[in-house]
């Protein structure tokens, strides 16, 4: 085998990944849609706001991406909190406390259930707090996943699942 | 040709076009199958590894053994791009519990050099699977209740941190 045949071998090789590569990043419009509005809910969920009224209203808009009766299950030890109204009340209550944190999504992944009317989320949502003495960030890791429903055209949270990965 | 040129593509272009597919591709698979750089966040695994400290995590360290007790592995979530860093001390079939802080695995007192403090954890005991370990940080200074730590299952396991 001569150089000009080794250089063709290298550079189908390449092809060859780089196609493999977007070929295994390809999804529907229903599963970036999906991905979107999770990423568009961690986008306002770390916009924080801390005074009287807009504390209630940046509670509703990260509401307004849950279903009205959705149910958060964060595992042992906590109760679930069932209905979008009880978890605005929460986040309008805790809206100082996490205005510490930030919140980081990480390797999401969204598989369409038959039909194409729901959708099932795997993602880490990592809670970083930085600690005001030492400058330093830590990081709480955690595994959740979703139900997410198609609710006249917009896809909504229905189920917040919290996995133990280590049991 | 001008010295510009020659810096950046060689006295032969098309052999350094070969090199850096070349090194392209090895990197590609080195670190994207075999080796995982890794960075260190918290203090669970300290006084072994300390926040911020970077790693690497050999994913073909368990391709033809199983892992040890005493290893320290990476534990995938939902994915590969946030791990737990975690120290195996008991293996499957084993029953393992803590009392007074202090790691029994089969009733058997279990001698841990890489602990510098320890809190009083207590744990009751608990039976492994064929399929789990029990993994822990480093760190037992810490509350139990501060810390991640229990059963993993297998499939869980990317690999052992070489250093």
């Amino acid at each position: 085998m001569n150089r000009r045949h080794a250089t063709r071998g290298l550079l189908a090789l390449a092809l060859v990944a780089v196609a493999y590569v977007v070929w295994r990043g390809r999804e529907g419009d229903d599963e970036r849609a999906v991905g979107a509005r999770i990423e568009a809910l961690r986008n306002d969920i770390n916009t924080s706001t801390s005074d009287g009224l807009g504390a209630v209203a940046h509670a509703t808009q990260i509401g307004s991406y849950f279903t009205e009766n959705m149910v958060i299950e964060l595992g042992e030890g906590t109760s679930p909190i069932h209905g979008r109204d009880t978890l605005i009340g929460i986040a309008a209550r805790l809206q100082t406390r996490t205005a510490a944190f930030r919140l980081e999504l990480d390797d999401v992944s969204v598989e369409m259930v038959p039909g194409g009317r729901a959708a099932d989320v795997l993602l880490t949502a990592s809670f970083v707090r930085r600690v005001a003495s030492t400058g330093e960030e830590s990081r709480d890791a955690r595994e959740f996943s979703l139900v997410c429903e198609k609710d006249a055209g917009t896809w909504r949270i229905a189920r917040v699942t919290a996995i133990d990965t280590l049991r | 040709m001008t010295l510009t040129r020659r810096i950046v593509f060689g006295r032969n272009p098309r052999r350094t076009l070969v090199r850096v597919l070349v090194l392209a591709v090895i990197s590609f698979v080195t670190f994207g199958w075999v080796l995982i750089p890794v960075r260190a966040e918290g203090i669970s695994m300290q006084p072994t590894f300390a926040s911020g400290s970077l790693h690497f995590v050999s994913r073909v360290a368990y391709r033809y053994r199983r892992p040890f007790r005493g290893d320290v592995i990476a534990i995938k979530l939902a994915g590969p791009h946030v791990l737990y860093v975690k120290r195996i001390i008991a293996l499957p079939g084993e029953r393992i519990a803590f009392i007074k802080g202090q790691v029994f695995v089969n009733g058997a007192a279990l001698a841990e050099p890489y602990v510098r403090d320890r809190r009083l954890w207590d744990v009751p005991e608990v039976q492994l699977t064929a399929r789990e370990y029990f993994v822990v940080g480093d760190n037992r200074g810490m509350r139990a209740s501060d810390h991640d730590f229990g059963r993993v299952d297998v499939s869980r396991i990317i690999g052992k941190l070489l250093f």
